[in-house]
């Protein structure tokens, strides 16, 4: 039996382990409750990294990456988002001006691409373009190109390339005019019942220091 | 005295919540967040293992020969990375006397079932995916006695072997040939 037990352990370690190849999907999802972004998954050379499946890279190399935006707001406001690049990091220019990347989104069936430049360069994201309005638990999802060439230098190997890209969010209330959007139910505030909690706590604390103060007072 | 606590607490309280739920209408902004992307490239590398027929490392001050020694030296490459590589090596003769040669002194027992020469090269005719290691290029080094007369005695003789390895992924071969792959290194970058 504790073979058993053992074999089972071993077969979830094993899938737990095995469980991040396939999660190759770059996230963007913005909930707004900090007002920030959360980019998923990250690397060991940066937490915000969404190029997951573009590491160790050879010659000749045709990769994409599909990065999915999401808006997490709750459905009293919709937003504007919009993605520029910054381009490559100053270190970075000479390997990234080696590759090509293409970027699209998936909706767009028709092979219009919003980039197709240098990996390195800004080229079409230099300005804000707009990926769409996304109501609450909408998404948009991108894909994104990279084209190693088979003459990529000896020189080129193990470096690092960073590149950096911006979302920007506006939010807007939603009018009547607007679409319903779906309710999934989803709209559990879970910072505003930890405050509520935390209030509540701290209030019996402080009830309970001063019942003791009057108590020991009424004992004098 | 206990009935104003209460109140405060009531009051404070309230205030306390007012607080949050401000917060959480007073939405209508913009915020901006950067995602620092990252793409890197792999590499090619291995490593040459030169050992003897008891599994001990070969010295690296060498042995004393005498001609006619068979001397047991078996050598292999170890994928070190994470991407499969075409190989090939190449044994470079050497002796500390400009008027001597070393060319004709070693003769090797080439595995020619998976290494095929061409043009100086001994080509591995496989692929090496990660982290295998290849069958040995030779097993044994035979001294030859006709070649190695007196004029050799106190000499250092050398047997270097060189290896060259290019990526396996996205190079297509000819008739299952390794040497057809592109990218091998040109003789001057030897």
């Amino acid at each position: 039996m504790k073979k058993i037990i053992a074999l089972f352990v071993a077969c979830i370690i094993a899938l737990s382990v095995a469980l991040p190849a396939f999660a190759a999907e770059g996230k963007v999802t913005y909930s707004g409750n900090a007002g920030n972004f959360i980019f998923e998954p990250g690397s060991e050379h940066s937490p915000t990294d969404l190029f997951p499946n573009f590491k160790g890279v050879m010659p000749g190399d045709i990769l994409t990456q599909k990065i999915t935006v999401k808006n997490d707001l709750d459905n009293k406001v919709k937003v504007k988002i919009y993605l520029r690049s910054l381009g490559a990091q100053e270190d970075s220019v000479e390997f990234l001006s080696q590759l090509g990347l293409k970027v699209a989104k998936s909706s767009d069936n028709e092979m219009a691409y919003m980039f197709d430049a240098a990996a390195n360069e800004k080229a079409q994201l230099t300005d804000w373009v707009c990926l769409g309005t996304l109501y609450s638990g909408g998404k948009v999802n991108l894909d994104v190109t990279l084209n190693v060439p088979v003459s990529l230098e000896n020189e080129f190997q193990s470096k690092i390339g960073k590149l950096d890209w911006e979302f920007k969010i506006e939010e807007f209330p939603i009018e009547s005019s607007d679409p319903q959007s779906p309710n999934t139910g989803d709209d559990f505030r879970l910072g505003l019942w930890i405050a509520v909690m935390l209030c509540s706590l701290s209030m019996i604390i402080i009830l309970l220091v001063w019942r003791k103060r009057d108590k020991e007072k009424a004992d004098q | 005295m206990g009935k104003i606590k209460m109140k405060i607490l009531v009051v404070a309280l309230a205030a306390t919540m007012m607080t949050f739920i401000s917060t959480s209408t007073l939405a209508y902004y913009s915020t901006v967040g950067k995602a620092t992307n990252v793409v890197t490239s792999g590499n090619i590398q291995f490593k040459i293992h030169e050992m003897t027929d008891q599994g001990k490392e070969f010295p690296k001050e060498g042995v004393y020969i005498v001609p006619g020694d068979v001397v047991s030296k078996k050598v292999s490459i170890e994928s070190d990375c994470d991407h499969p590589f075409y190989l090939r090596v190449k044994m470079v003769y050497g002796i500390d006397a400009q008027e001597l040669t070393a060319e004709d002194c070693f003769k090797l027992h080439i595995d020619e079932k998976h290494w095929k020469l061409r043009d100086g090269w001994y080509y591995y005719t496989d692929i090496v995916d990660p982290g295998e290691t290849t069958p040995d290029v030779f097993s044994h080094v035979e001294i030859v006695g006709s070649e190695v007369d007196n004029s050799y005695i106190g000499k250092t003789l050398t047997l270097t072997v060189k290896a060259q390895a290019v990526q396996s992924e996205n190079n297509p071969i000819t008739d299952g040939n390794t040497y057809t792959a592109s990218g091998w290194p040109k003789e001057a970058d030897k």
